[in-house]
């Protein structure tokens, strides 16, 4: 855009040399001009004193200079009137003054590219001879005033590239000699006046890049002239009206990226002067009419981004002067013509992206050998790709990703040697590289992630040494990385991340000097990282997660200043990380699982940007650096699993943003720093086995966020701050083994999220809350086991109906097992053993093995010994009303059973009698005995008997049941 | 003349897909699910599709092979539906969805979540049937769907299930007959409240999706 501005202005000055030589000859026969303000040299002097002019544009306009020599003027053959007057590009600010008015003979006024200001003044309207108006590329504001629309001789209007407002004026429909109509790049509004179908002998018609809504007008046909017609990058909507097609002088029709719907017309086929169509990003939905396929002029056809269906219809070989066709982003179905293309073709660029294609690979687009770049990502295609695409003599760029295509590579692929990039990612290929990639010394991209090919690298690839980026994660390549990986100079991405890939990273390596990320996650690789690996002074990213890399790290990498992204997890390496620490803008290093010892380095909080740090399971010693608290950034910081000592740096509480803070496992001692409540993003915060003590500081609950809090296996005393009841979302809520004292805290009951809660192997005492029963998501376990709980166990805990484990053990509870114990349906661990409980175990939990109970003072009933008739009597006291009931009922219904089966028996009798057959009895009874199931048959219920169901769900998770149990038992 | 030629052509080139990202499939899956659904409190902000794999989520539970075995956006007032990419956890034990606003049909590929033992699906605006392949959910023992729009009828496939310990379809709109086979000889008559039901399945007489 500028270039051409820039071209405009030389033409101008080149002309206006000219000027000033002829005006040279003449001037010594010109009298000075006289100043008075009837003359156009008195005005030009005026409107001069209101502008800013740092560039002296305007130097030589002084009352002592002839007018016609003034710089930028041209006057008239007569030398008595100004008739131009250019200014573009003189780097002028100030605003556009009203006096230009009275230059009445002006024809031709040019104040481009400036730096003007203000609004266009109304006045301008008064210069009846204005032919040409140029005012683009400043940053005027206003509207266009109406009275442009009296410039009745006006054939040439640019206001674009400015600051204007509004909407565009109907006057303009009364400007009947324009041909240029430019108002791009303003802000302007409303829709596009009628009234632009007035101007007959309009040319080009540019409103790109502005806010104008509505629809296109139909009146736009009347514009016979049109040549270009560009309204990209607006809001219109509606259709394109059909009577475009009547412009058939159009050649450059741009509407892309605005609301427009309903189908292409067909009548567009009429624009047979048609060299440009661009109608990407509408909303444009039916089929392409295949009438297009007439637009023998077409050079570049964009109708991408919108809903296109249907197959398709057009064709290269209608289409003749085709060189660029963008389809992409629709939902094209079926596949490609066999006729698409000819031999001849023009066509360069071919993209197809993302429709909904399908088809072997065309092999119609291998007569298209113009073609440069072909896209056909994202579609449905499959099968092969033909031994013949080297026909695509041209081909720079080839995008098949994302289809389903199989096979493997043909090898000559090698002699297409013009290729740049090849994307074939998210493919079914299978089998090798050929070997003959390495022919293409232009090849700067090779993707093929996420496919099933194998074999080995080939060490070929590494003669391809204008290679920038390398990406075959996600296929099964295996074999050693090329040791001649070091030729690619260019390279900037090798990602080789999940492979079978084995043997040591080649020393090459250190030679890809441009390596911004190198991946080599998941795969079989061992060995140590090679010095060379100090050269890599781009490197951002490394990761090596999940190899059996070993050794220590080499010091010199501490030279690589610009890494952020560290991944060494899983792997042997051992010594210090100090080498890690060359870079202050870290981002993300993660260690974990490795054999790193020494301390963490201070220096470390000098990359402020660092929000994942995760050194877990190492040999790390020492104590967590104060200085950690510097990272403001930090989301996620795991130490857990070293052999850490001393405090918790309080200074970690200004790291607002952690979320998870993991310092579980090491030999941590002090008390719990309360400012820890102040993370308020904290979701899940792990200091277990450590040798902290204190209490569990109540400003915890500040932590409103907290999901996972475990604090077990430490030394922490006193009482369980009742401000846990803050924490709504808790999850999981773990303070076992430690020595904490006093009674639950009723609050619990607020913390309706939890599913897992262990205070096991404490002090705590009273009696279990009542509230604890309202924690109705408890499922994972609740273990209350190892406790000085007294009183009975509350029925409330009934309600627990999700509990799959609950353990109670080893304290002082006494009573009987709450009736409502029957409800915990989900329950599959249980143990009650060792406290003081008696009565009746509820039939419900006969399943559950003898551990579950032992050391009660007198339980009973299975799976113990059945219980005295007075412990019966004892529970059933409880109800009697009820007993009384079922009594009665029982009573009268084997009562009644009694008298029907006296009946049968007395019929069956006297049957036999009859018969006098000498059989003996015993087989009756025991078929008596079997039928007696049938009772169900006649019962209320439809469900067998409750100890039925009993025996069913507990042989469900029997297994599992004596596993929990062994694990129970093995805690202290 | 102005320049009239948009670059429309030339961002295309910039379209050009980046590096691979993750591999981890159920990372993925669950990341599908997350662009699903509308999360005004932001639980599931955590969810970042760059990392390694998903374990470091909230509201995500990982086995020590970082497998995903847990969900828990129970009571999280999430609304939106559930894809057949949830199908990919294969590890998945714990299916914790209840008390939110997940509308739309339960999927079919659910049933590929060969290590479920609890699915809590309840107290949603579920609809559509009980997916049959739920019959193939052989580790399952707690299956929640009670507080939904369910139609259709109890697939007998679930009386396959074996390890079925709960099962709770109360307050939906099924309809047919109640199985009485396998553990649904156990299950108590409030499971299955407030529906459409005709009663309990009597053998050969009627079908089971009679009245449905």
């Amino acid at each position: 855009m500028r270039l051409i501005r820039i071209k405009h202005s030389a033409m101008a000055s080149i002309c206006m040399c000219h000027f000033i030589l002829q005006l040279a000859i003449v001037f010594t026969v010109v009298v000075p001009p006289i100043v008075d303000s009837n003359t156009d040299s008195y005005w030009l002097l005026r409107i001069k004193s209101q502008l800013i002019d740092p560039l002296g544009a305007l130097k030589n306009w002084s009352p002592t200079t002839p007018i016609c020599s003034w710089n930028g003027l041209t006057c008239e053959v007569d030398q008595t009137r100004v008739i131009g007057l250019n200014l573009s590009g003189s780097g002028i600010s100030g605003s556009i003054s009203h006096e230009f008015s009275h230059l009445i003979s002006l024809q031709a006024l040019d104040l481009s590219s400036n730096l003007f200001t203000g609004s266009i003044p109304s006045e301008l309207g008064q210069l009846q001879n204005l032919r040409i108006l140029l005012l683009y590329s400043n940053y005027l504001s206003g509207v266009i005033p109406s009275e442009i629309g009296n410039l009745s001789k006006l054939q040439v209007l640019r206001l674009g590239d400015n600051m204007l407002a509004g909407e565009i004026t109907r006057s303009i429909g009364n400007l009947s000699e324009l041909t240029v109509l430019g108002v791009a790049n303003c802000n302007l509004n409303g829709s596009i006046p009628v009234e632009v179908g007035n101007l007959k002998h309009l040319v080009s018609l540019d409103l790109q890049v502005n806010r104008l809504s509505g629809f296109i007008p139909r009146e736009i046909q009347a514009c016979e002239e049109l040549q270009n017609f560009a309204a990209s990058n607006n809001m219109l909507e509606g259709e394109i009206p059909s009577s475009i097609g009547s412009l058939k002088s159009l050649r450059i029709m741009n509407l892309a990226n605005n609301s427009l719907s309903g189908s292409i017309p067909s009548s567009l086929s009429l624009l047979s002067n048609l060299t440009y169509l661009n109608l990407l990003g509408n909303k444009l939905n039916g089929e392409i009419p295949s009438e297009l396929n007439s637009l023998s002029q077409l050079q570049k056809l964009d109708l991408s981004r919108n809903n296109l269906s249907g197959s398709l219809t057009l064709l290269n070989i209608k289409l003749q002067n085709l060189e660029t066709m963008v389809l992409s982003d629709n939902a094209l179905t079926g596949s490609i013509s066999s006729k698409f293309c000819l031999t001849g073709s023009k066509l360069q660029q071919l993209f197809l992206s993302r429709n909904k294609l399908s088809g072997r690979f065309p092999l119609e687009l291998l007569n298209c050998n113009s073609i440069q770049q072909v896209d056909l990502s994202g579609n449905r295609f499959e099968g092969e790709l033909p031994s013949s695409l080297d026909k695509l003599q041209n081909l720079t760029d080839l995008v098949l990703n994302n289809n389903s295509f199989t096979g493997s590579l043909p090898p000559e692929i090698g002699n297409i040697s013009s290729l740049k990039s090849l994307f074939l990612f998210g493919n079914f290929f299978t089998g090798k590289i050929p070997v003959e990639i390495g022919r293409l010394k232009s090849l700067n991209t090779i993707y093929l992630y996420d496919n099933q090919m194998s074999g080995s690298i080939p060490r070929e690839l590494t003669n391809c040494t204008s290679l920038t980026g390398i990406d075959f994660f996600g296929n099964h390549f295996s074999g050693p990385i090329p040791e001649t990986i070091g030729r690619l100079k260019h390279l900037t991405i090798l990602h080789l991340r999940q492979n079978d890939l084995s043997g040591p990273i080649p020393p090459s390596m250190g030679y890809c000097k441009r390596l911004q990320l190198l991946a080599l996650a998941d795969n079989k690789l061992s060995g140590s990282i090679p010095p060379t690996f100090s050269y890599l002074s781009q490197i951002s990213t490394i990761t090596l997660y999940n190899n059996s890399f070993e050794g220590s790290l080499p010091d010199s990498l501490s030279l690589l200043r610009n890494l952020k992204i560290i991944n060494f997890s899983n792997n042997k390496f051992s010594g210090t990380i100090f080498p890690l620490t060359g870079s202050n803008s870290l981002t993300v290093l993660d260690l974990t699982n490795n054999s790193f010892s020494g301390s963490i380095p201070s220096i470390l909080a000098s990359s402020r940007d660092l929000t994942r740090l995760r050194l877990a399971n190492n040999y790390f010693t020492g104590t967590i650096p104060s200085e950690l608290g510097h990272l403001t950034e930090l989301n996620f910081l795991d130490l857990s699993l070293n052999n850490l000592t001393g405090h918790v740096p309080p200074q970690l509480s200004n790291c607002k943003k952690i979320e998870h803070l993991l310092l579980n496992n090491n030999r941590l001692s002090g008390e719990l720093p309360p400012l820890l409540g102040s993370l308020q993003e904290l979701g899940e915060l792990d200091l277990s086995f450590n040798n902290f003590h204190g209490r569990v500081p109540a400003e915890l609950g500040g932590c409103s966020k907290l999901l996972k809090l475990s604090l077990h296996h430490n030394n922490l005393s006193g009482e369980i701050p009742p401000e846990i009841g803050n924490l709504t979302s808790l999850n999981v809520f773990n303070l076992q083994r430690n020595s904490l004292s006093g009674i639950i805290p009723l609050t619990i009951q607020q913390c309706t999220k939890l599913y897992e809660l262990r205070l096991s192997e404490n002090f705590l005492s009273g009696a279990i809350p009542v509230e604890l029963g309202g924690v109705t998501e408890l499922q994972v376990i609740l273990d209350l086991s190892r406790n000085l709980f007294s009183g009975e166990i509350p029925s409330s805990l009934g309600n627990l109906m999700k509990l799959e484990r609950l353990d109670i053990s080893f304290n002082q509870l006494q009573g009987q097992i709450p009736h409502s114990f029957s409800q915990l349906t989900s329950l599959h661990v249980l143990n009650l053993s060792h406290n003081h409980l008696h009565g009746l175990i509820p039939s419900t939990f006969s399943g559950f093995p003898l551990s579950s109970f032992l050391n009660n003072d007198h339980l009973c009933g299975p799976p113990l010994a059945l219980c005295s008739e007075e412990t019966v009597k004892e529970r059933m006291s409880l109800s009697n009303a009820q007993v009384a009931a079922i009594i009665v009922a029982i009573v009268l219904t084997s009562t009644l059973i009694c008298l029907v089966m006296l009946y049968i028996m007395l019929r069956i009798w006297c049957n036999w009698i009859k018969v006098a057959i000498s059989s003996e009895d015993g087989v009756m009874v025991e078929q008596k005995t079997r039928n007696g199931e049938y009772w169900n048959m006649n019962s209320p219920e439809w469900f067998p008997s409750p100890d039925k169901q009993n025996s069913s769900t507990t042989c469900i998770c029997n297994p599992k049941i004596d596993a929990e149990a062994r694990e129970n038992t093995l805690v202290r | 003349m102005e320049p009239f030629i948009s670059l429309s052509f030339i961002f295309l080139f910039l379209h050009y897909p980046t590096l691979s990202l993750s591999t981890n499939s159920e990372g993925n899956a669950l990341h599908a699910l997350r662009s699903r659904l509308s999360d005004p409190n932001n639980v599931l902000q955590s969810w970042d599709p760059t990392l390694v794999n998903p374990c470091t989520w909230f509201h995500v539970t990982c086995d020590s092979n970082n497998h995903v075995i847990r969900l828990d956006l129970g009571n999280s007032n999430v609304s939106g539906t559930l894809g057949p990419e949830l199908g990919q956890l294969q590890h998945l034990q714990y299916l914790v969805l209840y008390r939110n606003d997940f509308t739309g049909k339960i999927p079919e590929e659910l049933g590929n979540l060969k290590s479920l033992i609890s699915m809590d699906l309840y107290d949603n605006r579920f609809e559509g049937k009980i997916p049959k392949s739920f019959g193939k959910l052989k580790s399952l023992k707690f299956m929640r769907l009670n507080n939904n729009n369910l139609t259709g009828s109890i697939p007998r496939e679930l009386t396959r299930l074996t390890d079925l310990k709960m099962f709770d379809v109360s307050n939906n709109d099924l309809c047919g007959t109640i199985p009485i086979e396998g553990n649904f000889e156990s299950f108590p008559m409030e499971s299955f409240e407030n529906n459409r039901f005709n009663g309990p399945e009597l053998k050969g007489l009627v079908p089971y999706d009679f009245g449905c």
